[in-house]
């Protein structure tokens, strides 16, 4: 074989592979479980619906519904970037109530500054990020261990530090941002701006692809993508119109989408996902495992930290005996029901936030209906043995 | 031969289909007693699909046509069900549990009970001897783990005949082997054969297959192709049905330049149960631009450690000095032998490829920082790059985001290649590159060798079959022990000779 062979090679194979990219392309967008999960979403939104007299399906429900599910979806946000490692945080719920009673504790007994307040329990929270990332990955302890410790120690910690009591009211001004709405029409405007710089960006990407040779139908691409932004900023505005959207869905949209496109459009997001396929593959490949990984438990840390003042500030006041609790479980199934494989390797932000969802709505729709917690708590284990069962069977197709 | 007996399995229109693929087609086999039949056939010929549906991995239902075992139909719903009418599989992939001792995955599942308990003392007892009447010298009560590979599976093949098997099929058995392990994997096969077992395996080596087979069917896209005694065919006539043509034999060609690319200088490495055990030692050696180097050994020769050491992926501690086109390095992790352009592809593929995630994931793992600038992912690059290197190496797969689990072995090995290439890497460190790889895909691979050698590349072929090597390396080197013994060059570069010095008799 000669350079000569190789190049004439090159054309005759980049012209055969054309068509199957395509199909893989549509596949990256929205994998089969995620749209399963939209499916199932749907089924389950219209069955509330008539079953609780046309009032789950109103702009005010939803919105609620929104704002119910943003503490579980702060926290699946890390649980995903972790299990997709391979490791397991089981340490969110203790771990978000000692953040909450350390800002309690700053801004109700020693009167710090919210914001201030605000900075020392982030930095609280990856602390004690820091402090499993460094067990798992200098120490070499599962994480499983190390954070089935931290979930006694972090709440015992919390109870000690607070004696076992309840420090409320936190200043009105966290309690108001944690409680209040964008208004409206700012609402309605954030949306459109976004929706409009989502499609703006995809279209010159979809043009640089074109350029390379990768997309051959630029109409139907960018379809593809404009059609499903369209009906999701339609359904925004509808539910934005009633009274805009909580400020706490304006954090956890934030996260998510950073978090998102660490994981989809980054060189570190690549070796997380490396490393979950195949950990002894991606330290072959030259990946430094155990920064990474480290990396990753700064980043849950930092979850705890922005989970914490979310939960304490809603609720103004921390518990340190309750606050959070089963928080982890909640966050974990989520993420499965959202697709991520608890071998690792293979999970999206975006299909923990629909588990994360799907979970709320049966929660609120079930409330709505005036049924007993219990039933709730049976309800979404079935549905997470089911969401799991279905996955399986789907794979072995 | 005693082919006028009842025939022990018969099969009739065996066909199998995969979405989108007749896995195989229309087969008719006759096995008798006390036979020992070779199946050949290159990767995707459904050499596997025919030995899973006999051993009921794939169910009764989920194929068509008829089998029937000593003329009576059999109907297998599982594997236990295939055992059970004495049809036992032994898969290419050693499946133990390492964590027991010997003795326990020997009667794994089958353990001897007393009162409902196992039985621990007749356990350890019936092992032993299951391993004698084997002649594995073997203390049953030693950790599984602690075994080579190759005593693994001899262990395997011990237990499937525990289990009475009157129907032995091995998947790729020496794949793994040494020499000397595989003539005593033979010996055994010959003495099943005089008490009237069957068996089928299946093998890439055409040498052992000759030696030990006393039929060989071939397969070709799902078809039987030839049906022939052993002793009244050739080699070359079994290739050409095996790949469907005539074949063309490669030889070396002397393209190694002057320009040295890699230097090893007084390597050792050491043991890491025990630190003070040398698995590599004192190894030195030059490797340059334009050649391929070879490194023969038997199994634990300790040619693996050393390209495992060279690249900084050696958990045990490495001391020694290498030099990269003469400019002395410091390797502590694969990250700075990839820095320094070198490559490994290591002996087992599942150690490095991720087979859940897309070709062109697994092609840009080792060069994320270069589609990635400033840390962040550029998607197009990935692909042009995966695109590019996806023609280059004549990758056959549908589709760039294709999982590598869906692609043949050769092909995954390829994608390895690529993964290399596109990192910038000049000088790959390959060990066993064609393990488990099929005959046509082997000569590709061995031809690719070739091309990425005139093209400047320095190659250090790591291989336990000397063939392989006589057929493409410039100058081999043997080790013994984790020590250099000798030296080949030109015509001294043969079979005989490199064995010789690898056993050192």
């Amino acid at each position: 074989m000669t350079e000569g062979t190789l190049s004439d090679n090159a054309v005759a194979t980049t012209e055969r592979i054309r068509l199957g990219e395509i199909v893989g392309r549509m596949q990256q967008r929205l994998s089969l479980r995620q749209f399963t999960l939209l499916i199932v979403l749907a089924i389950v939104w219209i069955a509330f619906q008539f079953l609780t007299d046309n009032i789950f399906l109103t702009p005010r429900n939803l919105g609620l519904l929104a704002l119910q599910s943003s503490i579980v979806s702060l926290a699946t946000i890390s649980a995903v970037m972790l299990i997709v490692t391979r490791n397991f945080d089981l340490s969110v719920g203790s771990a978000v109530a000692l953040v909450g009673t350390v800002l309690a504790i700053l801004t109700v007994r020693h009167d710090v500054h919210p914001l201030l307040g605000c900075l020392a329990a982030v930095a609280v929270g990856i602390a004690m990020g820091a402090w499993q990332g460094f067990w798992v990955t200098r120490l070499g302890v599962s994480s499983f261990i190390v954070t089935l410790a931290g979930l006694l120690y972090f709440r015992g910690f919390s109870m000690i530090a607070a004696d076992g009591a309840t420090i409320a009211p936190l200043p009105s001004s966290l309690t108001t941002f944690a409680t209040g709405y964008l208004p409206a029409a700012a609402s309605m405007a954030l949306i459109t701006v976004v929706a409009g710089l989502l499609l703006a960006i995809r279209a010159v990407s979809i043009r640089r692809s074109h350029r390379y040779g990768l997309i051959t139908d630029m109409r139907a691409s960018f379809l593809r993508s404009a059609v499903p932004t369209a009906i999701m900023a339609a359904a925004g505005l509808w539910i934005a119109s009633f009274q805009g959207i909580p400020n706490l869905v304006l954090v956890v949209a934030f996260f998510a989408t950073v978090a998102h496109l660490v994981m989809s459009r980054t060189r570190y997001g690549a070796q997380l996902y490396a490393i979950g396929g195949n950990p002894e593959a991606a330290r072959l490949a030259g990946i430094d495992v155990r920064r990474a990984i480290f990396i990753d438990f700064l980043i849950a840390g930092l979850a705890y930290g922005v989970t914490g003042i979310a939960l304490t500030a809603r609720v103004s006041g921390s518990v340190p005996g309750s606050a959070g609790l089963f928080l982890e479980l909640d966050a974990i199934a989520a993420a499965i029901i959202g697709g991520t494989a608890l071998a690792g390797g293979r999970g999206t932000i975006f299909g923990a936030l629909l588990g994360a969802l799907l979970m709320g709505s049966l929660n609120n729709g079930l409330s709505l209906m005036n049924v007993e917690t219990f039933y709730q708590d049976t309800v979404r284990g079935v549905v997470l043995l089911l969401a799991v069962a279905i996955d399986q069977f789907g794979r072995r197709r | 031969m005693k082919s006028v007996e009842e025939p022990l399995l018969l099969t009739q229109g065996l066909t199998k289909r995969f979405p989108g693929v007749l896995a195989v087609d229309a087969v008719d086999l006759v096995i008798h007693p006390g036979q020992i039949v070779a199946l050949l056939g290159q990767n995707g010929a459904g050499k596997s699909t025919v030995i899973q549906i006999l051993a009921g991995v794939h169910p009764h239902g989920s194929y068509d046509g008829e089998i029937a075992i000593d003329g009576r139909p059999f109907a297998p719903v599982n594997v236990a069900a295939a055992e059970a009418a004495g049809v036992v599989l032994i898969p290419q992939e050693v499946n133990v549990v390492p964590d027991l001792t010997v003795a326990e995955n020997v009667f794994l599942n089958n353990e001897p009970t007393r009162f409902g308990f196992v039985d621990r003392p007749l356990l350890h007892v019936r092992a032993g001897e299951v391993l004698r009447n084997f002649a594995i010298d073997v203390d049953p009560v030693a950790r599984m783990g602690t075994l080579d590979l190759a005593t693994q599976q001899l262990v395997v093949i011990a237990r499937a005949l525990s289990k009475q098997a009157r129907l032995l099929i091995l998947d790729e058995p020496t794949a793994a082997l040494t020499e000397p392990e595989a003539q005593r994997l033979f010996a055994r096969m010959r003495t099943l054969r005089d008490r009237g077992v069957a068996c089928i395996f299946v093998s890439h080596r055409l040498a052992e297959v000759f030696a030990v087979a006393d039929r060989i069917l071939v397969m070709r896209d799902g078809r039987l192709q030839g049906d022939h005694d052993a002793a009244r065919t050739t080699h070359d006539e079994v290739v050409a049905e095996m790949i469907g043509g005539t074949v063309t034999v490669l030889s070396p060609m002397g393209s190694a330049r002057e320009t040295l690319a890699l230097e090893v200088d007084e390597l050792t490495a050491y043991d890491i149960e025990d630190p003070e055990r040398k698995r590599v030692d004192n190894l030195s050696f030059a490797l340059h631009e334009g050649e391929i180097l070879g490194l023969f050994g038997l199994l634990g020769a300790g040619c693996g450690t050393a390209a495992e050491a060279i690249f900084g992926a050696w958990p045990g501690r490495v001391e020694g000095r290498i030099r990269v086109t003469g400019e002395e390095v410091t390797i502590a992790h694969p990250a700075d032998a990839i820095a320094h352009g070198l490559g490994l592809m290591p002996q087992d593929r599942r150690e490095t490829l991720i087979h859940d995630h897309a070709l062109s994931d697994n092609v840009v793992l080792a060069s994320l920082p270069a589609v990635s600038p400033l840390g962040v992912l550029d998607i197009d690059r990935k692909r042009l790059v995966a695109s590019e290197h996806v023609a280059r190496l004549q990758i056959r797969t549908p589709s760039i985001d294709s999982r590598v689990a869906t692609l043949s072995g050769g092909n995954q090995q390829k994608v390895q290649v690529a993964r290399w290439l596109a990192a910038g890497s000049r000088v790959l460190l390959l060990v066993d590159p064609t393990r488990g790889v099929d005959v046509g895909a082997r000569a590709e691979i061995n031809r690719l060798w070739q091309a990425l050698a005139d093209e400047g590349y320095a190659l250090l072929l790591i291989s336990s079959e000397a063939e392989e090597l006589v057929e493409v390396c410039n100058r081999v080197l043997v080790m013994r022990h984790g020590r250099l013994v000798s030296e080949h060059h030109g015509n001294d570069i043969a079979v005989g000779r490199l064995l010789h010095a690898a056993a050192g008799a």
